[in-house]
């Protein structure tokens, strides 16, 4: 019925001439949108993309017709009624007005003649008319309904060390795991492959075995009678099953180990070969491996909480007490989550836990991995790259526990060093290995932006990468996403010549004069170029240095020369308010006083609590988790406890 | 089966890593003895019993080619053989080199950069999903075809250990959109998969373990909504593989000794060949028929010392700027031969080595297809058509092989063209392929 009224509606305007084809909600599916399709629209105009900020959001790649529809007609807000020509609809993907992401729809073609069309429809419509047109918001699969999630290696680990006193590690040699969304723990990402499950049946051979053999106190439950003590049995089977499954064992699962150990310890007429199998089997039971976001089962809803918090605050199992405290109903409300959580907070498991989430989030493994070109850096060693690791590490932790400003992570002007580190920073070296350093004003560090660990990763073996950095920032800091590179684009910059030395500036200067690369780059490049004092392995550089070479390489005849060139240290973080910069500082502060980066900090822990995006289901959460971080000034703790507090109280 | 081993005469870890043989000499990469994968009359372990098997091996080597280096000037019989394809030209007669190939679902507009792209069409003809890949790889296909009977329904195999990089970079074979098939690494672990001794009574053991695990998820699908069955299938489906495993060992293998691992997980080229010892060896004892193999990853970022190339890695010689601001792009060039040479050396050592091994009248080399592909032609240019890729052994008699033809179709029809017209597997369609390649049959 409401499409008819808009044939009829556009009738009245006729001007179109769209007798032959009435534009509607579903002409716009079918014939506009896959134009935007193709022109790569969305990569940017999404809520985490780099347009983000143009509030045009374009619905992703699941989304179903009608929520194409929906947009198609909320596009209304970029026509100009007056004169539907001037529409910025036409004008900016066509870059007739100067469009960031630079021309994605040829002027004048038949693309450019579709925008016309929908623009000259959606421009006789009153507000009321655009309503009633909207069909109903279908009901949607909210992400985040998946309710299993896999234990990470890390998890792993230390679920084993803590339930049977292991600490031989055994996830180090199971397959890697992917960084997705920016972390290991992403639900989306926890696949059970046959060889990951062989990987577990392995290990859970291996670590029953040696539990049994050293007598573990954890399986030390009762002293067994003999081989068939079945008063021992199913006290072992409840008790190191609750613990291993981080709950009560339902009865039918109390009856199928029984049965196992009863099996077992018959054959071999020895109660331990009972324990073994039991174990064996419960590490690799799903109730082991996966723990549950939430449940139907009521009372298993208390267990999956305490688990959630236990994994988030320790990376570990709960313990007892924390058990002990789902089963009194302690985690049932509110203030009861909140105390626990404070409480959680106070033990020293808490500094593990967080060290999960800090090395993922700054990508401690690529630091370890990093290779530089012996010649130029010699004092680039694997030992010097953990020690920047650990200076990360340290920062952060001082920040979280001593209750500082947490923005004083992209802004501080001090850290926390050994002496290699502050030999590479050419600053007095502490007392004490990794003691706070204060540095002398006029350094241009600024909170992590330039810490070692963050520039060498951004860099190539021998030089730095601008781009790499700009990215970083985007990306860890600012929770945004930058598409990658189209097909096919010549990703290489214009070689380094004797006669024409450049400075990365310089060089990445092609990215943003090349129509199809600016449109990116203009938004990367210039963060990094304030970093660009800072070398591959994050020493601070007064000039720059251009390798250049003359003569035929390998012909023996080849010289290298090191030309020595000035570095502007001035940017911009395109999209956010004043955004200009002279120097790093400058950049960190900017940065700790955006909302972008604020509310990043917070998408950050949320993602790495859920394992998963934050979806607009969630943004309830994510605001009252904001507004209790701002209003603590910037507290770590306030805000892990504000998120686990509003996420798991019981609606 | 359990009778056809009639000593026990199982590979112990200790032999193996040790790298000598029976007769104590030592030789330079250890390897299982070979006399312990024939019966007491000499033919090939399992030969006796069960007719001939046909396998196939998906061979994937990191980012691309210098196709001047690689891809041969002239077509049909008298091609030169080129400086990257030589180390191959004891196969001459034994393989099909094929250029010119398309990879179309590299193109589609989507996310990921081009190795991500280029990478999930490449394996599975699907579009990258922004994670992973659209869909199952080729081997995938053609294991769900021919894993059936086999204790592995494949293998996978890898060698240069990496911590850059994503999933798409790291893994070749993809169960199913998004559900990658994470490769082996360490020799001593495929070994332990592979010919790890076990005993009746572990086997029993295990079984009774699986059991209550298999149970257990089945207890947990009754609380799950139905977003999460797909992982509790998936689990299911895994631990159902692993007790194939366990079921396939034969009865009187003996305990093999603990871990004696003290590698350098760093040195490729002694991987690649203990690797392929191995494979060659699960080949030869019928524990699988489907294989795929990524010496080195997707976008790599190795370095070379071995070929005395260490300043940079891998990706950065295919855009010739390593070292940094080089001014001759041509010294990425010549490492990129070099390294391609490389990857073909060693594919090579896995067809002599499948060679080496005699099976009825035959070898295991004659009853089996490689196909050998990289994630671009040109890999400057992040290529994606005009592919250049190597399809060997003896599989099927009426395979065109001495030659080099450039021919007009798409990865994905050779693909088609392999599984089922080579391999007789049925797999009837695949992504991004619309006919057979007339070209390979003869």
């Amino acid at each position: 019925m409401l499409y008819m009224r808009f044939a009829i509606l556009l009738l009245g305007c006729c001007a179109v001439g769209a007798w032959a084809q009435p534009l509607n909600g579903p002409w716009f599916v079918k014939n506009l949108y896959p134009v935007l399709e193709v022109a790569n629209c969305r990569t940017c105009h999404v809520a985490d993309g780099v347009a983000g900020p143009t509030n045009l959001v374009f619905p992703d790649a699941e989304a179903s017709d009608a929520e194409v529809e929906i947009f198609g007609l909320q596009l209304q807000r970029w026509v100009n009624a007056k004169a539907p020509k001037q529409s910025l609809l036409i004008n900016k993907p066509t870059n007739r007005l100067k469009h960031s992401g630079g021309m994605r729809i040829a002027q004048n073609s038949g693309d450019e003649k579709l925008l016309q069309q929908w623009a000259d429809a959606l421009s006789v419509l009153s507000p009321q008319e655009i309503l009633l047109l909207t069909p109903p918001v279908p009901k949607r699969k909210v992400s985040g309904t998946e309710a299993l999630r896999r234990l990470t290696h890390s998890e792993y680990n230390n679920t084993v060390r803590d339930l049977l006193g292991d600490a031989s590690n055994p996830a180090a040699q199971f397959p890697p795991e992917d960084f997705i969304n920016g972390f290991k723990n992403q639900i989306q990402g926890q696949s059970l492959s046959p060889l990951l499950a062989e990987n577990y049946a392995a290990a859970a051979e291996k670590l029953a075995a040696a539990a049994v053999r050293r007598q573990a106190k954890e399986l030390n439950i009762c002293k067994a009678a003999g081989a068939a003590d079945v008063a021992c049995r199913e006290k072992f089977i409840a008790q190191f099953g609750r613990r291993a499954f981080r709950r009560p064992l339902e009865q039918d699962q109390q009856l199928r180990y029984s049965k196992l150990f009863a099996a077992e310890s018959k054959r071999t007429n020895n109660f331990s070969t009972g324990v073994e199998a039991v174990v064996e089997a419960m590490l690799q039971s799903p109730n082991f491996l996966f723990r549950l976001e939430r449940t139907n089962n009521a009372k298993w809803r208390p267990y999956a909480r305490a688990a959630k918090l236990s994994y988030f605050f320790w990376n570990t199992m709960p313990d007892d007490a924390l058990l002990a405290a789902a089963a009194t109903g302690a985690l049932n409300d509110e203030a009861g989550i909140a105390k626990t959580a404070r409480q959680m907070l106070a033990d020293p498991r808490a500094h593990a836990g967080l060290d999960d989430f800090v090395a993922q989030w700054f990508r401690f493994d690529r630091v370890e991995n990093q290779l530089k070109d012996r010649r130029l850096f010699p004092t680039f060693t694997r030992e010097l790259a953990l020690a920047m690791n650990e200076e990360t590490r340290r920062f952060v932790h001082a920040l979280v526990w001593e209750d500082r400003n947490f923005m004083d992570l992209v802004s501080a002007d001090y850290s926390y060093l050994n002496a290699d580190l502050a030999a590479l920073y050419k600053v007095p070296a502490p007392e004490e290995s990794y003691g706070r350093v204060q540095f002398p004003a006029g350094t241009m560090r600024a909170g992590v932006l330039t810490h070692a660990s963050v520039l060498v990763q951004t860099s190539k073996p021998v030089e730095t990468s601008p781009t790499a950095r700009g990215l970083f920032v985007r990306e860890q800091l600012l929770c945004q996403h930058v598409p990658q590179p189209p097909p096919g684009v010549n990703t290489n910059l214009p070689e380094v010549k004797q006669e024409r030395p450049m400075t990365n500036k310089q060089r990445l200067s092609e990215h943003l004069t090349n129509e199809s690369c600016a449109s990116c780059h203009k938004l990367i490049d210039p963060i990094g170029f304030g970093l660009e004092q800072f070398d591959a392995v994050g020493a601070f550089q007064a000039k720059f240095i251009a390798h250049v070479s003359e003569g035929k390489p390998g012909s023996g005849k080849e010289i290298k020369r090191d030309i020595e060139l000035p570095i502007e240290i001035n940017g911009q973080v395109a999209g956010l308010r004043n955004s200009e910069f002279d120097n790093p500082k400058q950049l960190g502060k900017l940065l700790a006083e955006s909302a972008a980066c604020r509310s990043c900090v917070v998408k950050k822990v949320f993602r790495y609590y859920a394992g998963r995006m934050e979806s607009s289901a969630d943004q309830s959460v994510i605001d009252h988790t904001l507004d209790a971080f701002a209003r603590s000034q910037f507290k770590f703790k306030e805000l892990m406890i504000a998120l686990v507090t509003r996420s798991e109280s019981p609606k | 089966m359990s009778n056809v081993w009639t000593k026990p005469t199982a590979i112990s870890r200790r032999r193996f890593l040790s790298g000598t043989t029976l007769a104590g000499s030592a030789v330079h990469i250890g390897l299982p003895p070979l006399a312990a994968m024939f019966t007491a009359n000499g033919t090939a372990w399992a030969a006796a019993q069960a007719p001939v098997e046909t396998r196939f091996v998906l061979w994937f080597n990191g980012n691309g080619i210098v196709e001047k280096y690689w891809i041969p000037t002239e077509t049909g019989k008298g091609y030169q053989m080129t400086p990257c394809l030589d180390p191959l030209a004891s196969f001459r007669q034994d393989m099909h080199v094929i250029t010119g190939l398309d990879n179309p679902a590299a193109r589609m507009v989507g996310p990921g950069n081009d190795h991500h792209r280029s990478m999930s069409a490449l394996m599975t003809g699907t579009q990258f999903t922004g994670r992973g890949a659209g869909g199952p790889s080729i081997d995938q296909a053609i294991a769900q075809k021919f894993g059936g009977s086999s204790r592995f329904r494949s293998l996978q195999i890898g060698v240069s250990q990496e911590s850059f990089g994503e999933s798409i970079q790291r893994n070749m074979s993809w169960a199913a959109y998004d559900r990658p098939l994470p490769p082996e690494m360490l020799p001593h672990k495929l070994f332990d998969r592979l010919f790890g001794a076990r005993e009746q009574a572990w086997v029993k053991r295990k079984h009774s373990v699986l059991d209550a695990v298999r149970e257990d998820l089945a207890g947990l699908r009754k609380d799950l909504g139905k977003e999460d069955l797909g992982k509790v299938d998936e689990h299911l489906a895994s631990i159902r593989d692993v007790e194939r495993a366990i079921e396939g060992l034969p009865a009187n293998y003996r305990k093999v000794d603990a871990p004696d691992y003290d590698g350098d997980m760093k040195d490729w080229p002694r991987i690649a060949r203990l690797q392929s010892d191995l494979l060659a060896h699960a080949f030869a004892s019928r524990q699988t028929r489907v294989a795929s193999y990524m010496l080195t990853k997707c976008q790599g970022l190795s370095r070379f010392p071995w070929l005395g190339y260490t300043h940079g890695r891998h990706h950065d010689y295919t855009h010739g700027d390593a070292p940094a601001n080089n001014p001759a792009k041509l010294a990425g060039q010549r490492t990129m031969r070099d390294i391609c040479r490389w990857h073909v050396e060693e594919f090579a050592y896995l067809c002599n080595k499948l060679r080496s091994i005699p099976e009825g009248e035959k070898t295991v080399f004659d009853n089996t297809c490689l196909v050998f592909v990289h994630e671009h032609a040109e890999a400057n240019d992040h290529k994606n058509n005009g592919m250049a890729a190597i399809v060997a052994g003896g599989a099927n008699a009426r395979m065109v092989r001495g030659v080099h033809s450039k021919m007009t179709g798409t990865v994905a029809d050779l693909y088609l063209t392999v599984a089922d017209d080579v391999l007789g597997a049925g797999i009837e369609a695949f992504p991004t392929a619309s006919r057979k390649l007339s070209g390979l049959m003869g």
